[in-house]
């Protein structure tokens, strides 16, 4: 897409549907006035006039950009007022930012998603394009934890997901309904069932969760190289100018927010 | 030898005069002890000082607006300014201000404000104990990137010019241009020694580090910076103050159209780095006070390949908790921890 002229100007963008996702969380269909060419793992900076602007990743498949999906937990005033929002009203959307998984490092390797709690949508853009381009990666296996069954998202997606990859989801605490694993999504990660020399793993999720992910798959003996992070942090412009961001000296919204661990290893603040 | 030449005060005035019809004179203007980038009057134009320390506020304030609405195109109302009298220390602050400000995404006011501005430097000879240049490689005059720069001598000044524009400025103005003589330059150097060396005899006690970059690594988490930073009420004045600090935020502010504001932040403020969820990777007055340090002489050099400290002493001036970066820096390189 063209570099607008204006880097703070936004695409006007029109609500089309929100999804409840569960009970913080919903999912909003906007369509922007002109298509938003975007990479998995790419976000956007999302303006609600007048209210403020956040970053978030796209959720939707990369191959449609006429209409974005954003998942979106309630967690402070910018999304309070998002999650009041009804079809048919005027958002902004400026972006795409950051850089993106690069898909072609991880041809020809095992593909592992360590996804925690909202770290689902990004990945799930993740998993849209890992799963078009199927036959160029040895598998994809994707460990999902999230806190109970009723914080998961995406339930009506995981069966057909399920056909193309191996999804395992664990919760911190099960109920009455829960038949599956208990237990946080550092458990799934098994040494016998995960070799650490062809596998390239992604983790996203909460800072703590990325955490002890990292240091998880670091004890199974995996490279940092090979370990794949999708970083967070406030942000404001988006363009690697305000600074709010950084880590160390790499700006989250432009150097990032993938990084591989090896990258960040030497940083003493990267998990806060 | 770079294309220079000897002004005398009188054929200086009238080219000052010749100027202002095209340009904003903006220079400095003495306001107590102090002094102010102010736009000046054609009738005082005689009153305008050279050489004297820096201004007070840093020269960003002009080209990157405390509060500037950045949505909105950009309109020239005003004659372009002339920015006189900018020393070395704001000088070279502009290098990672065009670094940031017009990389990929070129910010569009930043880039016409800079383009348009014409600036002429100008020697400093009147250095305060607050100065450091000299401890961060840099001098009280400057080498390069101004159109024109001034050095004053007796009654007059010497001219250097430094950029195409800087010569355009001279054209029509020859008959006021001299050649400059072996005493001038002879003064002009001296002048500049003496003044290396008073900065550097007001710095004397202060032992600065080559880089800092490992020494951040190892003293991470030293008490050195809760101890500096016990006096310090998180004001914010000394990024504001700072030349080369321009973190910034921005805030949606009408419902009908994407008006967005850009306003100055801090690093010391607490919510600087606040997420959503209520999280920062700074929660305590130490880290957030460390943070400056950080940048200034770790990731700004990593970005822009250039120091993010050019020694102005504005945030020592600045500080109502007297907090002095050089104690610290010294103090980090040497190892003193309580």
């Amino acid at each position: 897409m063209k570099t607008p002229a204006n880097p703070f100007r936004p695409i006007p963008a029109t609500l089309e549907a929100v999804i409840p996702e569960t009970d913080g969380i919903k999912s909003f269909i906007i369509r922007p006035e002109i298509p938003f060419d975007f990479i998995c793992g790419q976000f956007a900076e999302l303006t609600l006039p007048g209210v403020g602007e956040a970053p978030f990743a796209m959720a939707s498949p990369s191959t449609k950009p006429d209409t974005l999906k954003f998942t979106i937990q309630k967690a402070g005033y910018m999304t309070e007022k998002l999650h009041a929002l009804t079809p048919g009203e005027l958002l902004g959307v400026r972006g795409p930012y950051g850089n993106g998984f690069a898909i072609e490092n991880y041809f020809g390797k095992k593909l592992l998603l360590v996804i925690g709690g909202v770290g689902f949508p990004p990945a799930m853009a993740l998993l849209h394009t890992a799963i078009a381009n199927k036959d160029k990666l040895k598998s994809i296996h994707m460990c999902y934890g999230a806190r109970s069954p009723g914080d998961i998202v995406y339930k009506d997606a995981i069966a057909e997901l399920r056909e193309n990859i191996q999804l395992d989801i664990t919760v911190d605490n099960a109920d009455d309904t829960w038949e599956g694993p208990v237990g946080v999504v550092t458990t799934l990660l098994k040494k016998d069932e995960i070799d650490p020399h062809t596998t390239i793993a992604v983790v996203i999720g909460p800072p703590i969760m990325m955490k002890f992910a990292t240091l998880r798959l670091l004890e199974l003996d995996f490279k940092p190289k090979d370990i794949v992070l999708s970083m967070e942090r406030k942000m404001y412009c988006g363009i690697g100018q305000c600074r709010h961001c950084m880590i160390d000296h790499y700006f989250i919204c432009k150097d990032g927010p993938v990084f591989t661990y090896d990258q960040l290893q030497e940083s003493p603040d990267i998990w806060e | 030898m770079s294309e220079r030449y000897y002004i005398g005060k009188a054929h200086w005035l009238s080219i000052l005069h010749g100027w202002s019809d095209k340009y904003q004179i903006v220079a400095s203007q003495a306001f107590g002890k102090e002094f102010f980038f102010m736009p000046v009057d054609e009738s005082k134009f005689n009153t305008i000082i050279y050489d004297q320390i820096r201004t007070v506020q840093p020269l960003k304030s002009f080209l990157l607006p405390a509060l500037e609405e950045v949505t909105k195109d950009q309109i020239d109302e005003h004659k372009p300014n002339l920015f006189l009298g900018v020393k070395a220390c704001d000088l070279h602050s502009l290098s990672i201000i065009d670094k940031a400000f017009g990389g990929d995404f070129s910010d569009p006011g930043y880039k016409q404000r800079r383009n348009n501005s014409v600036i002429v430097s100008a020697d400093c000879s009147d250095p305060r104990p607050s100065c450091f240049c000299t401890q961060v490689d840099e001098k009280p005059y400057a080498m390069s990137g101004f159109d024109l720069n001034l050095s004053k001598i007796w009654d007059g000044l010497i001219v250097e010019v430094g950029s195409k524009r800087g010569k355009q400025l001279l054209e029509g103005h020859d008959k006021a241009l001299k050649e400059v003589v072996k005493e001038e330059a002879e003064t002009q150097a001296k002048i500049r020694h003496e003044t290396v060396r008073r900065v550097q005899a007001n710095n004397i006690k202060y032992k600065f580090a080559d880089q800092y970059q490992s020494l951040f690594k190892e003293y991470w988490d030293s008490s050195l910076w809760v101890k500096h930073s016990e006096t310090c009420v998180e004001c914010g004045a000394c990024n504001h103050a700072c030349p080369t600090c321009h973190c910034y935020f921005l805030d949606d502010v009408t419902r009908k159209v994407f008006t967005k504001l850009r306003g100055w932040d801090s690093c010391h403020y607490a919510g600087y780095a606040v997420t959503a969820g209520g999280g920062t990777p700074r929660p305590r007055l130490s880290e957030r006070f460390r943070n400056r340090y950080l940048c200034k002489f770790s990731y700004l050099p990593a970005n822009y390949s250039q120091l993010g400290c050019t020694g102005c002493g504005r945030c020592i001036d600045a500080c109502q908790g007297k907090i002095d970066m050089r104690v610290l820096l010294s103090e980090l390189n040497q190892g003193v921890e309580e």
